[in-house]
């Protein structure tokens, strides 16, 4: 009897950390899934990550596409005021600071960024300038990292 | 049986208390000038019991809703105004304002504004520039009409002496080329160059093209 105990007491360990193993499995599975979902969530034609414009560091062009009083009340340090309801009176100023090795990363709030991707498609097609990206999620994005 | 009636009868009335839409979706034409559009959105309440609209939900801040009441009895008739500031935008722009209610048994009703911001003329591109040091050729502005309409350009100037724009006609009122020419390339430059227009009549149209040496 006293010879069975380390073996019961084994088998019962070895039973918990098994039924433990299982219980924890769909978490792991599931947690893994959602992490690499949400890194692997496609990016729209155009826009680029928070974490690559991070890499990119102050090389980086800021354009503000919200509106001026938005704008006015706080913006990315750097930023230049460009957006659809003046784009006529603002688009000299961004040419004159423009610099066309320096990629320029519009944002807005965040969402779908609907002002984002008007301003950086008439910057493309319109002025033909390369190397123009939205910022996914927008200035919500930004903030979190 | 006398516990399910008084409930299937609640719930029948609560389907009918809905909205009636007549135009939930509207297309304006426009031209640049306009700056601004404004939409009407009528609607009855069709149901038996009244509807209470608890928020109007605007896709953009370009475009507001203007609501007189939010309650409205069987029967009775509303309108949501919405009104969008285009600004300096063309082209086809969809915005839309989602509707919600106090009943639970309808989705949210989305209202589409559809507008047409119509500009007949094409730059393309609308900048020119030239690297410093780069070669101080001269660069064109592809300038077209849209197909069927007839604009006349009557003259281009520079406001800077650095830079000349030069006017060729292809197509009289269809097809033009501006052709900018720095007067170097040593320095950083600027310039927007007028393009006048005779369009439309009664106040024609100035455009810009953009010149920078960088």
């Amino acid at each position: 009897m006293t010879r069975d105990r380390p073996s019961v007491l084994g088998r019962a360990l070895r039973q918990t950390a098994i039924l433990l193993a299982v219980a924890l499995l769909p978490a792991i599975v599931s947690g893994a899934l959602q992490l690499g979902w949400a890194a692997a969530e496609p990016l729209a034609p155009g826009e680029v990550r928070s974490a690559t414009v991070h890499e990119w560091g102050e090389k980086v062009q800021w354009v503000d596409a919200r509106p001026r009083d938005k704008f006015e009340a706080g913006h990315l340090p750097g930023a230049l005021l460009l957006n659809e309801d003046e784009w006529t009176k603002l688009v000299p100023a961004f040419l004159d600071a423009w610099d066309p090795d320096r990629p320029v990363v519009v944002y807005c709030d965040g969402g779908s960024c609907e002002a984002s991707h008007a301003v950086a498609r008439r910057l493309r097609e319109e002025l033909k300038l390369g190397e123009i990206y939205v910022l996914k999620g927008g200035l919500a994005e930004w903030s979190e990292k | 049986m006398r516990f399910f009636l008084p409930l299937l009868l609640a719930g029948i009335a609560s389907a009918q208390a809905q909205l009636s839409w007549d135009q939930p979706s509207q297309k304006f034409d426009r031209s640049p000038e306009d700056r601004a559009v404004e939409a009407r959105y009528t609607f009855r309440n069709a149901g038996a019991q009244p509807v209470t609209i608890k928020s109007l939900r605007s896709s953009c801040g370009c475009t507001t809703a203007r609501l007189e009441k939010k309650t409205y009895g069987p029967g009775e008739k509303g309108e949501v105004t919405l009104n969008f500031k285009f600004g300096d935008r063309k082209g086809l722009y969809r915005k839309t304002v989602t509707v919600n209610t106090d009943d639970k048994t309808a989705e949210p009703l989305v209202l589409n504004l559809i507008v047409d911001i119509h500009d007949p003329l094409t730059f393309a591109p609308a900048l020119v520039w030239w690297r410093r040091g780069e070669a101080a050729a001269a660069k064109s502005v592809a300038v077209n009409a849209a197909p069927g309409e007839r604009v006349a350009i009557t003259g281009v100037s520079s406001n800077s002496p650095g830079f000349t724009a030069r006017l060729l006609t292809a197509q009289a009122g269809q097809k033009y080329e501006v052709v900018v020419t720095p007067a170097d390339t040593a320095a950083k430059g600027t310039a927007e160059i007028k393009v006048q227009t005779d369009f439309p009549a009664d106040a024609p149209r100035a455009y810009t093209i953009h010149a920078r040496v960088k």
